[in-house]
């Protein structure tokens, strides 16, 4: 088998693995690790499709497509774990302001 | 050997993914997923892809793991329920197996050896200015995706910015910690020098302005986590410009030629290489910015005054 | 010169610039800016459809490389018409966001918006593959970051719920994309729909796209993340999800499945799409019609007007195809039109139960007359856009002799019809004592009002649309 559908098989797996776990875990870490994941598999597929050539130089342009994707799939995480990071925020305030808390006072906003 | 190798690092990879995803433990498995990310480097490093084996370690490994693991001190580590889990795992066994069944089938259909767009990149590559035919594909000839995607890196920190709690000010005795300060010390110059390369290199080898901005945000979250300056702030107009610069930059290059009736981006010939060199160096600062911003200045409340003493 | 494919670039740069230039000047010229922005973006957009439907299809050869090996443009009829679409309805949406965000938010909507404005009209223009994937990418995070503009927990765990969506959603779509340059090494679509053939690589990326964009779209069975995520949204936000937000991977969707995958696949994949389609016309009406608040009424009612949309596919004719666009012009008006007439009665009345709008009628005639006006389209009652749009599918499955269509689209009509009655009778009844209602701007009241005039609009000069559509629709 060719080295580059070797590494395409893997991709896809590595796709299945994150696409299937993205809709089996709940906690939004996990979610967000299931997408990297996912995200990995396409664009070993990609770069995998690009080591095609009879010349043996791969195609530039899956490598071009693969950089714009990791910044892409960079700039959608840093969103989500802002959002799970400010929603544990918000979800730890309203946990201390409904029960008084022990040394009453003294918390900042 | 090499077909050894490659073998066992395909079958390792998803191996290794699917055990990212079970471990109960949320650190372990943020761990295992850099993990991960080493060892898809050295794929990409197979493949022949060095640009992308430096952007993924550096950006989608290295800063992805520093975040989500900035996050888990952060989110609670909710204990899973473990009998739901039991129930849904030979579910996602299945499913997983029968995903990547369909989609190796079309993986062995695919035309065995095909060039691509290879050639007709190198036979236009002296045309668009730069001599490495990734740089060529991504600001030149596709320069219009790397445009859109700098609205991208921008729009995330946005709403990164916007949600991330209100960080305090650096404690004046943080940068006091001697090992920490050397070593930011020592490392600052070498990243700059290193950023600085890695852009003129981009012309003719693997490089670029994401490596750069990277590398430079690597820094950044140095100097963010060991709470030497406060996270970058929208409101400061420093910010604002060192941000906007490089896309305003792009933009009045893509939009320049539309003023003597020729296309979008589309750059004068002689000055391609000069052009693209210019953005690229400006970009590698919006880069670095945007990186820096997704991080929080701040440790969680647990870790600070309240709570444990 | 500023011939046509100048204009284009124009649409995508105008809002662009407006973005990096509404961050840059800092708080005091945000809306100044963004305002500058929208007129000049709305000028360029309406010139483009002018430019259409005087000269015929527009293309432009970004960077001048041409396809395959750079990116290229094309404004058909379709395209035209979607991006005045968006430059009426978007602002119109942003104007009632002005008075109903805090001032802190919308400081930080307007350039969101414009980012999200520059995403979708590229995302229309764009006759690339990949360039799809990155104008989808940019739409969906802008979204996220506008949904959880008001940063309150609502508003988070609506914004994360989408993200968590849409990810899965843009990497099926990407891997799909992958698999057709492995087999045809193009990412152009016009150079797809030449080379595409019938087999497993083709099937597989289809699967891959179409599941993709479904998910952002979304079709039922995969819409589970719509009603919390467009109750949760802050309401403007929600306005324009529903209005152009959803539309835009619709709308990839529908060209790349047209132009592309049609020809190669059985007819009984668009059979399925259909029927999807059609469950959920059911479906989201019947929830629609058996929600307490009002705003999951109207949201589930996007669940009810997406499926009609994929009727399209089992028809698969030009008549089909106008029909289909004629309802997301339509509803993209009427729709947001009914958010915003909820967002008023949010703010008027501080009550988001179904009850809440007793005696509203009377107090805020301009809102309740938007909400019928727009649920007149909804239902698809003459005249409205919403009646043209029924009428020509109507017309198609009686034509293609798939009648059991036809059947769908009545029945929606009359649970639609159901559920616009419910919101409306209780704005008759008399005003409960003890309800104070909050006097609210002049200009809240009407933009809901000009927004459900277009969508009435549309049904009384539909020739102008129709015209415009026929341009360059040759499949």
């Amino acid at each position: 088998m060719n080295p580059w559908a070797v590494y395409a098989l893997s991709g896809v797996a590595m796709f299945s693995v994150g696409l299937v776990g993205l809709f089996s875990h709940q906690h939004v870490v996990k979610r967000i690790l299931a997408s990297n994941i996912a995200g990995s598999g396409v664009l070993i597929v990609l770069v995998a499709l690009a080591r095609r050539a009879p010349s043996g130089v791969p195609d530039p342009v899956p490598h071009a497509l693969v950089l714009t994707g990791i910044v892409v799939s960079v700039s959608s995480t840093a969103l989500g774990v802002a959002l799970a990071r400010r929603m544990a925020r918000l979800r730890a305030d309203a946990a201390r302001a409904s029960e008084p808390p022990p040394g009453s006072g003294g918390e900042g906003p | 050997m090499d077909v050894l190798l490659d073998g066992v690092l395909a079958l390792c990879l998803p191996l290794l993914a699917w055990l990212v995803l079970r471990t109960e433990s949320l650190s372990q498995a943020v761990v295992l997923f850099v993990a991960f990310g080493l060892l898809s480097a050295l794929g990409w490093a197979r493949l022949e892809a060095p640009d992308i084996a430096l952007v993924e370690s550096a950006v989608g490994t290295g800063l992805t793991g520093a975040l989500l693991m900035h996050t888990l001190s952060w989110t609670e580590e909710t204990p899973p329920d473990i009998r739901a889990r039991g129930r849904r795992r030979p579910w996602a066994l299945l499913a997983v197996a029968a995903s990547t069944l369909m989609l190796g089938w079309a993986v062995l259909a695919l035309p065995a050896d095909s060039p691509g767009l290879g050639p007709l990149v190198e036979a236009r590559r002296e045309e668009s200015g730069v001599k490495h035919p990734v740089t060529a594909v991504l600001l030149n000839f596709r320069g219009y995706d790397t445009l859109l995607e700098i609205a991208v890196l921008l729009v995330a920190a946005l709403g990164a910015r916007a949600v991330n709690p209100r960080s305090e000010r650096p404690t004046p005795d943080a940068g006091d910690d001697p090992l920490t300060g050397e070593l930011f010390r020592m490392m600052m110059p070498a990243l700059l020098l290193v950023a600085g390369y890695l852009v003129w290199v981009g012309d003719h080898g693997p490089g670029g302005a994401f490596q750069a901005g990277a590398i430079l945000a690597g820094g950044g979250v140095v100097a963010l986590l060991t709470m030497r300056m406060g996270p970058p702030r929208l409101s400061s107009w420093q910010v604002r410009w060192a941000l906007l610069t490089g896309p305003m930059l792009f933009i009045g290059v893509a939009v320049a030629p539309l003023f003597t009736g020729r296309r979008l981006l589309e750059l004068p010939r002689p000055y391609a290489g000069t052009l693209i060199f210019v953005v690229e160096l400006a970009l590698t600062v919006t880069i670095a910015m945007v990186l820096l911003m997704f991080f929080p200045g701040t440790r969680p409340p647990r870790a600070g005054a309240e709570g444990e003493p | 010169m500023m011939g046509g494919t100048a204009l284009m670039a124009w649409s995508v740069a105008l809002p662009l610039i407006g973005a990096v230039l509404s961050l840059l000047v800092g708080r005091a010229g945000v809306r100044l800016v963004a305002g500058v922005a929208s007129v000049a973006t709305l000028i360029a957009s309406s010139l483009v459809a002018w430019e259409v439907s005087t000269q015929g299809v527009l293309r432009q050869q970004l960077g001048g490389w041409g396809a395959p090996l750079g990116i290229e443009w094309r404004a058909d009829g379709l395209a035209a018409l979607m991006l005045l679409t968006i430059a009426v309805v978007g602002p119109l949406i942003s104007v009632h966001a002005l008075d109903h965000l805090g001032d802190r938010e919308d400081r930080e909507f307007l350039p969101l918006w414009l980012f999200i404005w520059c995403a979708l009209n590229a995302l229309v223009l764009s006759a690339d593959a990949f360039n799809l994937y990155v104008t989808l990418e940019l739409t969906t995070l802008g979204a996220v970051s506008l949904i959880v503009v008001r940063r309150d927990l609502p508003g988070l765990d609506a914004g994360l719920r989408y993200l968590l969506f849409a990810l899965p959603g843009s990497l099926c779509y990407l891997l799909g994309i992958a698999f057709l340059y492995g087999a045809y090494a193009t990412l152009d679509v016009g150079m797809l729909a030449q080379r595409v053939q019938s087999g497993p690589v083709t099937w597989v990326a289809a699967g891959l796209v179409t599941v993709g964009l479904c998910l952002k779209t979304p079709l039922f069975p995969l819409h589970v993340w719509l009603p919390p995520t467009y109750t949760g949204a802050p309401t403007p936000v929600t306005a324009l999800l529903s209005a152009l937000i959803s539309k835009g991977s619709f709308y990839v969707l529908l060209r790349l499945w047209l132009e592309v995958f049609a020809p190669v696949l059985d007819a009984e994949v668009g059979q399925l799409l259909g029927l999807l389609g059609a469950v959920a016309v059911l479906w989201g009406s019947v929830l629609a019609l058996s929600q307490t608040q009002l705003k999951r009424v109207v949201a589930y009612s996007s669940v009810a007007q997406i499926g009609y949309m994929f009727l399209v596919f089992p028809m698969a004719t030009s008549g089909a195809r106008a029909g289909v666009i004629y309802l997301v012009v339509s509803h993209a008006a009427a729709k947001a039109s009914m958010f915003v007439a909820v967002g008023n009665i949010h703010q008027a009345v501080g009550i988001t139960e179904l009850g809440g709008v007793q005696g509203l009628a009377y107090r805020m005639p301009f809102t309740f007359l938007a909400m019928a006006l727009g649920g007149i389209s909804l239902i698809g009652i003459p005249p409205s856009g919403g009646f043209i749009a029924k009428w020509l599918l109507l017309n198609e499955s009686i034509g293609t002799q798939q009648w059991w269509w036809a059947l769908v689209l009545l029945g929606g009509s009359l649970l639609a019809a159901a559920y616009v009655f419910r919101i409306l009778r209780g704005s008759f009844l008399p005003l409960p004592p003890g309800v104070t209602v909050r006097s609210i701007p002049l200009g809240n009241e009407l933009a809901p009002l000009a927004l459900a005039l277009i969508a009435l609009l549309l049904g009384l000069v539909p020739w102008f649309p129709l015209d415009l559509l026929a341009v360059g629709a040759s499949r």
